[in-house]
């Protein structure tokens, strides 16, 4: 048994590298975590059998998606499943009629330099709420979730309609159900947690909520809960000068997710970039940054 | 009976630590001198989390959970940091670190003087630093 400890210095991988890892080693031993990239590695229909794991079947049923056959009503494949041999990214998308460029569900997992995976994106989308293009600006190119370019008049309506930064239409309400199956999935592949970044100060919020905690950013988390109380730096800054600055964001989660998406953490000398959350499987971290907070 | 807190890795969560043990303690009906144990262990591995583990970085959380039962408390921190790894020993000397609380490498001493057991893991769910304090019957 040890008597002392120090800090590594060099970093820790969580599993193998995925191509050191052979069908035979995944027979032998269940706990050997497997990697997005040796799935991704499988013929067509053997991960399609698996990645279907990644869908809740009712939010399939609820469009009339036959979640075996991934076919919509009309026949057509309402699903596109994009697992390409030899990558470590996944990305799962739904739609709902003609248009798949407009998908209500995407999830995208990647392996990550650790061998552990990382959640990339989850977009739950309603199909039949109104559509704000807060994702492409007035010249028409995308904004990447407002993280790149923003279109101020699609957020502006967006944020009045009670939406978040980031978001496109209002929610399906369906993420505590996709975060089981994603649980449920990567049990099936021996990880024992994984890990996303938040887009935005709403999604941190939600993310606490199903369980996650912090990886990086539990200390900004804190801070910027201190520094929206009346007084505060970030109160301060909420002096109208823009729509997104009005005074009574202090006390909402989305409201202080538009005037954080709106570069008000200057004046704490630092940006929405430094977060990164990890949820254990199978365990509730119960982190709260935003005590009664409402969204 | 269990209970579980979660916290900014920053040394103002120690004083919040200090009150969950002693909310859980009350509750749990451990006496007062296991309790004042439990919170130096607590203290010192916590400490070494903010200072060491999270050197560098933005710091994430700190998990807390404590388990009551009987005859027992144990005790598992967990933290996203910088995974620590066995070090050689070094012959501890208790009045270098009163004199010098910024010198490192002897809260584990202090945590072997006063728990049972001690047990460290590292992995993809983190860092966990798991200890028992048996309680006298």
């Amino acid at each position: 048994m040890f008597r002392n400890l120090r800090v590594r210095r060099e970093p820790q991988k969580f599993a193998p590298d995925p191509l050191q890892l052979s069908i035979d080693e995944i027979i032998s031993d269940a706990s050997i975590p497997v990697s997005i990239r040796s799935i991704n590695n499988l013929p067509d229909n053997a991960k399609r059998r698996l990645y279907r794991a990644l869908i809740p079947i009712g939010l399939l049923t609820r469009f009339r998606i036959n979640p075996r056959s991934w076919l919509g009503p009309d026949g057509n494949t309402r699903v596109d499943l994009f697992a390409k041999p030899g990558s470590g990214l996944v990305n799962l998308s739904i739609w709902n009629d003609e248009n798949r460029d407009d998908p209500f569900f995407t999830i995208e997992l990647e392996d990550n330099s650790f061998n552990g995976i990382d959640l990339n994106l989850l977009v739950l989308s309603d199909p039949d709420a109104p559509r704000f293009q807060t994702d492409f600006d007035e010249s028409g190119a995308r904004t990447e979730f407002g993280t790149v370019r923003r279109n101020i008049v699609a957020e502006e309506r967006a944020m009045l309609a009670g939406l978040a930064p980031g978001q496109t239409r209002a929610g399906l309400r369906a993420s505590s159900e996709v975060f089981n199956h994603v649980e449920s999935f990567l049990t099936l592949l021996a990880h024992h947690a994984y890990f996303l970044e938040p887009l935005s100060y709403a999604s941190a919020w939600v993310f606490e909520r199903r369980g996650f905690a912090y990886v990086r950013g539990h200390k900004l988390m804190d801070e910027i809960h201190q520094e929206f109380q009346p007084e505060g730096r970030l109160y301060r800054e909420l002096d109208e000068s823009t729509p997104f600055r009005v005074q009574d964001h202090w006390n909402s989660v989305r409201g202080r997710a538009w005037a954080i998406h709106d570069g008000i953490l200057q004046v704490l000398n630092t940006r929405w970039d430094r977060l990164r959350m990890i949820k254990q499987v199978g365990r509730h971290a119960g982190a709260d940054t935003f005590p009664e907070g409402t969204y | 009976m269990k209970s579980q807190t979660t916290r900014a890795a920053e040394l103002e969560t120690l004083g919040e630590f200090r009150d969950f043990i002693d909310e859980f303690c009350l509750l749990a009906g451990v006496a007062d001198d296991a309790c004042h144990d439990l919170k130096l262990a607590v203290d010192e591995a916590s400490t070494n989390i903010v200072t060491h583990g999270y050197a560098g970085m933005n710091p994430g959380s700190i998990m807390l959970a404590l388990e009551f039962e009987p005859q027992l408390v144990t005790v598992e921190i967990t933290d996203f940091g910088h995974p620590f790894e066995p070090a050689e020993p070094e012959p501890p000397d208790p009045e270098s670190t009163l004199d010098d609380p910024t010198r490192g490498g002897l809260g584990l001493y202090f945590i072997y003087q006063t728990m049972d057991e001690i047990r460290y893991r590292s992995g993809e769910e983190g860092n966990a630093l798991t200890f028992i304090k048996r309680l006298d019957s």
